[in-house]
């Protein structure tokens, strides 16, 4: 949703990564990325979230390592059951196994999520690298496109958009879905690295390499985006689970997932309604929902924390 | 200063039009049948659907309709919607309820955040700081569409501490619950934005020459880091309002208030263009002026910038 | 600059924002709960002229605020209220309607024969686009007040002014009669008119001949037992009260206001707090904790709705009888009535509801029993499609039943079944239109009058309004027509049960459940009834005292 919109473009004044002058150039440069590497390599929060975010896709790609059950066999018979044999969660309202659903749910998830997130990540991009760098008519013209943008409700365009994608009966919608949240997630990143490259652009060190000829492209590529990617990268890292349950919300709506594909969002809408009396066929991929975003932002957060000198 | 103000209107007018025709633009396509959405499942018979057509210029091109629209909307009138409503009176139905139910949420979540986000920069990396990071990122995990309805079933229906329901003269009480639900989708951003800002301060060298004066930490951190912490989060405050109209939808759906984000998905969904248009329109140029507002704000609490 | 005490000034701030807030609110609680008055909870009326109005919302309304011609008898039986009598001649084409007379409207205007017939043909004239113009469709002269567009919708051309403004099958014979003449013989006629199309509007309703007065809408005058207290407050509620010296049958509450809910959950939670007197409609989600929240106060009741799939005639797949009645047999209606719809819906063995006369239990017979087994058999004879789609609209809540219909499907025949999503029901339209490959259509409906003929015709004649399949069979068409022209009653019903015996055979549609009304009230009222069209009997409801 658009909550996020221009959240860290505030977060960006204090926020930016501030390298000191004197590593810029040497013989044999110790880059930004090696520093940071070094960095993360010692922080345990960093290796508890790559644990985490590789289990969560393993668990993504290869379901089957965790269960044999087929998720699509439901009967009304088990309506609400609790768990029993291989259904370690339990049954949910159309007796379907909540275990089953969950793990082979997470492929759609996690899918929809981070392509979704990278494109919409890319999008808005280059729509801040080239407002913030450029500035003057084209920052007057991609700035206005992205007020546009933004005083567009998410519903209504959400809508439009995936229902205009997703015309093909036969398709899951996975595609549609993933362009559409991608498409329209972008704005809040644009505003975050247009403001972060502005003020990178202002730094003496960008100076000093301009006036020693680099190229703008050069200038952008190795030494304002670089040092304006730290809070890009968290940001993103929040886009992610919010796309993840955006996704929810479209398939609520009739305009998501559908032809029978299994995804966390829808399970969690499901879940929802009989909520009062059955919370499991809720809570359990919320649960995981949840986790998946915890794991994104925690690796995000070591991320920008090996990133940003200031912050060691 | 002031050529600055003119600048940012001159802007304001032309992404005031920009976003309207893209709505409208969107609405447009969107439209698939709204003569049957109207109707909803019923048949329409044939000259039905040649009188609302003609009524609602629905076989014009889509450059025709704008037209239409946007000479009434300059004229004062922003023209009827698909059910035989004037927009203007559903406006003035709507609107004074959801301006009060979101601005109770962003005072709660103002006063929320700003609180437990200088309280976790203290304390970065202890019990409170972890834990809220917990909580703030479960609420940003779940959709609104399952927390709104929990939130009503647990404090509304089971707990019976607030009323399950609002209406439009709804009390201060009323609108709480609904408010808090709907603060819930902008907690997590803005005290995470507090956080990194006052953690980013507490290093500064103004916090170490006012602690070497002999400031005490508390009169340090709550007066002079605080204050140069808001700016952002002032920023993001405002800008916060478009987000919560969108979360509008799902809460006044629930709670039964009969709001803008009500209007708008009933709109939405009955492919009532002009409706939609209506209640973007002023959406847009609420948008915009409290950006600029925000704006403003910024100088003014921050000497260094200036705008010319 | 102002920075100084940002504190000061945040907890300013914050006190004006929330007194700004709180202020308009209060003044809204009522000082009725000790009063004679009830309140009923409904959705937003999309209209509430009588002729516009086709949904259950504005009928409920306006039943309050008008008084029918006739109603109904507890079998279904048309009986006159504020006509004094109608009369068919023997041919059932020209109908005589004599007013009761000494009924005025609430404005004091009397009721006369002008009142209906004014109100008639402007819902009858195409221009006015009136939802339930086609209520007027069997009166004589109907064709004549509708216009075509000459060159299609997309056709740059305008549509022409129709013929005529006026039917000519409605004629005054004095102030208070009137005949009906009809373009056939319909020996139904006398029911179709318990609609509430069929009000009649005061002179106050018009600005001038055929057009409707500005606001008048939200203000509406009837000729009924209550009237309109202030204005209708959109997405609010409506406020209606006693009038005075009403001459017809007089309701037992003095009042009753008509509160709007947006959502079925919120307007539960409210009946539970007694915030509101009747719901008319729990949603599922709600009725597992109704017995327990609300004792022998739920209440369950028939109503006339049918819930059935199509099967599309373009779609080869399903051209054989015996695939059609495989997938009919594969599904175990008991079993989702019970455990999706908490027996808020009865299993269906027929093709019309149960309400209306001539209905016989289990015309589908064999056909709609469940019997995974011989559902197994026949589909592999018939060498039905490894995949089915039912394809339903999400905006109407069918997700979990056609979720629980596939997984049926899928254990008992083996093969794969799949939902198929569309946002709108108007989505769903336009792919059968442009013939898609939907699969299985989701369909539904609701009687408009308690006649096995308003199931047979719009459903599966091949004209029929709401027969989006393109079922077409020459013997039933003819069989609908004929029971329509039959002269008694008992006659139609014969033709009519022929004409269904066909379905039974060719299996057009699944029947898969009949509607219950589901209702609840809170400790306040007592007698509150349903009629088959879900409104609550606002002449018998009552406060305990």
């Amino acid at each position: 949703m658009s909550d996020l919109n221009t959240v860290t473009a505030a977060e960006a004044p204090g926020g930016q990564p501030n390298v000191p002058h004197g590593r810029v150039k040497r013989d044999k440069p110790r880059s930004l990325a090696g520093d940071a590497w070094n960095d993360l390599r010692k922080r345990k929060m960093f290796w508890v979230a790559i644990v985490m975010v590789a289990a969560i896709l393993v668990m993504a790609i290869f379901p089957t390592l965790f269960t044999s059950a087929d998720p699509s066999q439901c009967a009304l018979s088990n309506q609400f059951k609790g768990p029993a044999g291989n259904a370690l969660f339990g049954y949910d309202f159309q007796g379907c196994d909540i275990y089953a659903k969950v793990v082979n749910g997470a492929w759609n998830s996690i899918k929809v999520g981070v392509l979704s997130t990278l494109l919409s990540g890319v999008i808005g991009l280059l729509f801040g690298l080239a407002a913030g760098y450029f500035g003057g008519w084209v920052d007057a013209i991609l700035s206005r496109f992205v007020d546009i943008m933004l005083g567009v409700p998410f519903l209504l365009a959400g809508i439009v958009l995936s229902r205009r994608l997703g015309g093909d009966p036969k398709s899951d919608g996975v595609l549609a879905v993933t362009l559409t949240l991608g498409l329209l997630s972008w704005t809040s990143g644009a505003r975050v690295m247009r403001s972060a490259v502005i003020s990178a652009k202002q730094q003496d060190y960008v100076a000093a390499a301009r006036m020693l000829g680099a190229t703008p492209g050069r200038l952008m590529l190795r030494h304002i985006l670089p040092n304006s990617i730290a809070s890009y990268i968290v940001l993103l890292t929040l886009l992610l689970g919010i796309n993840i349950s955006s996704e929810a919300t479209l398939s609520f709506l009739g305009v998501g997932l559908k032809n029978g594909a299994i995804s966390w969002g829808i399970m969690i809408s499901e879940g929802t309604q009989f909520a009062r009396s059955e919370p499991w066929p809720l809570v359990w991929p919320a649960l995981f929902l949840g986790v998946t975003v915890l794991a994104f932002i925690m690796l995000g957060d070591a991320v920008r924390d090996a990133f940003d000198p200031k912050l060691r | 200063m002031f050529r600055y103000i003119v600048r940012r209107l001159l802007q304001m007018v032309l992404t005031f039009f920009g976003a309207t025709f893209l709505v409208y633009a969107l609405m447009f396509a969107n439209q698939k049948d709204p003569i049957q959405a109207l109707v909803g499942e019923r048949p329409v018979s044939e000259s039905q659907r040649i009188a609302l057509t003609e009524r609602y210029h629905l076989d014009e091109g889509f450059f025709m309709q704008y037209w239409y629209y946007m000479k009434g909307v300059l004229t004062g009138d922003f023209g009827t919607s698909m059910t035989g409503r004037k927009i203007y009176d559903m406006m003035s139905d709507a609107w004074p309820v959801t301006f009060r139910l979101a601005i109770i949420a962003i005072v709660i979540a103002a006063a929320f955040s700003v609180t437990a986000g200088v309280y976790s920069a203290i304390k970065r990396g202890g019990i409170f700081d972890n834990s809220t990071l917990l909580i703030t990122l479960v609420l940003l995990a779940m959709p609104i569409v399952v927390i709104a309805p929990l939130a009503q079933l647990i404090f509304g229906i089971q707990l019976g501490w607030f009323a399950p329901t609002a209406t439009r003269d709804a009390t201060f009480y009323q609108l709480l619950l609904p408010a808090i639900v709907l603060a819930c989708i902008v907690i997590a951003p803005e005290m995470r934005v507090t956080r990194t800002s006052v953690v980013e301060n507490l290093r500064a060298d103004y916090v170490r020459t006012a602690r070497a004066k002999g400031l005490t930490r508390m009169r340090v951190i709550w007066v002079h880091v605080l204050r140069n912490s808001l700016i952002p989060v002032v920023t993001l405050i405002g800008v916060d309002l478009g987000g919560l109209l969108a979360g509008a939808i799902v809460t006044e759906h629930v709670f039964n208030i009969p709001g803008v984000g009500f209007n708008l998905a009933r709109a939405i969904n009955t492919e009532d263009g002009p409706l939609v248009v209506g209640f973007v329109s002023i959406l847009v140029i609420l948008f915009l002026f409290i950006n600029l507002l925000v704006d403003l704000l910024y100088a003014a609490l921050d000497p260094r910038i200036r705008y010319e | 600059m102002p920075g100084k005490t940002p504190w000061k000034m945040a907890a300013g701030a914050t006190a004006i924002a929330l007194l700004a807030a709180g202020c308009g609110g209060g003044g809204s609680d009522d000082s009725s709960s000790t009063s004679n008055t009830v309140v009923i909870g409904i959705g937003e009326p999309q209209h509430l002229i009588p002729s516009n109005a086709t949904e259950s919302n504005g009928a409920e309304v306006l039943a309050s605020l008008f008084y029918p011609l006739v109603d109904f008898d507890a079998q279904n039986n048309p009986n006159p209220v504020a006509a004094e009598s109608i009369t068919p001649d023997k041919a059932n084409t020209v109908w005589t309607i004599k007013l009761k007379s000494g009924f005025t409207f609430s404005n004091g205007e009397p009721v006369t024969s002008d009142n209906y017939i004014n109100a008639w043909n402007y819902g009858a004239y195409g221009p006015n686009a009136q939802g339930a113009s086609y209520f007027f469709d069997k009166i004589k002269g109907y064709a004549d007040l509708q216009s075509k567009d000459p060159d299609g919708e997309e056709g740059p051309q305008k549509a022409p002014e129709p013929k005529a403004k006026t039917l000519t099958g409605l004629a005054k014979v004095d102030d208070t009669t009137f005949t009906v003449t009809l373009s056939a013989p319909f020996a139904g006629w006398e029911s179709v008119m318990g609609y509430t199309a069929f009000f009649p509007l005061p002179k106050a309703a018009w600005k001038s001949d055929g057009v409707i007065a500005d606001g008048f809408e939200d203000a509406i005058i009837g000729n009924g037992p209550f009237k309109l207290k202030g204005k209708w407050e959109h997405d609010s509620q409506l406020v209606v009260e006693k009038v005075a010296d009403f001459k017809g049958t007089a309701p037992k509450v003095d009042g009753i206001t008509w509160k709007i809910y947006q959502d079925q959950q919120a307007e539960y939670a409210d009946l539970v707090a007694n915030n509101v007197d009747v719901q008319t409609t729990i949603p599922i989600e709600s009725l597992a904790k109704a017995s327990a929240d609300l004792g022998d106060r739920f209440k369950k009741s028939p109503n006339s709705t049918f819930q059935f799939v199509g099967f599309p005639t373009f779609q080869k797949e399903y051209q054989n009888v015996d695939v059609r009645r495989a997938i009919s047999m594969a599904i175990n209606r008991q079993e989702i009535t019970d455990q999706i719809f908490l027996g808020s819906q009865s299993p269906a063995t027929s093709f019309v509801s149960p309400v209306v006369a001539g209905y016989r239990a289990n015309t589908c017979g064999e056909n709609c029993e469940y019997n995974p087994t011989k559902a197994k058999e026949l589909y592999e004879a018939a060498k039905g499609p490894k995949e089915i789609k039912i394809t339903y609209n999400v905006d109407g809540n069918h997700k979990a039943w056609v979720d629980a219909t596939c997984n049926q499907i899928k254990a008992s025949l083996g093969i794969n079944c799949v939902g198929g999503e569309e946002p709108k029901f108007a989505d769903l339209l336009t792919k059968v239109e442009k013939h898609q490959p939907v699969g299985l259509i989701r369909l539904g409906w609701i009687m408009d009058y308690p006649l096995m003929e308003n199931y047979l015709g719009p459903l599966y004649s091949t004209d029929g309004s709401s027969n989006y399949y393109g079922y077409s069979n020459a013997t039933f068409d003819n069989l609908v027509k004929e029971g329509s022209a039959a002269a008694t009653p008992e006659e139609a019903i014969k033709k009519w049960q022929a004409a269904e015996d066909i379905l039974a055979k060719e299996m057009p549609v699944i029947p898969l459940r009949n509607g219950q009304n589901v209702f609840g009230y809170s400790e306040k009222v007592s007698n509150v009834t349903l009629d088959l069209f879900s409104k609550v009997d606002i002449y018998k409801i009552e406060v305990v005292s």
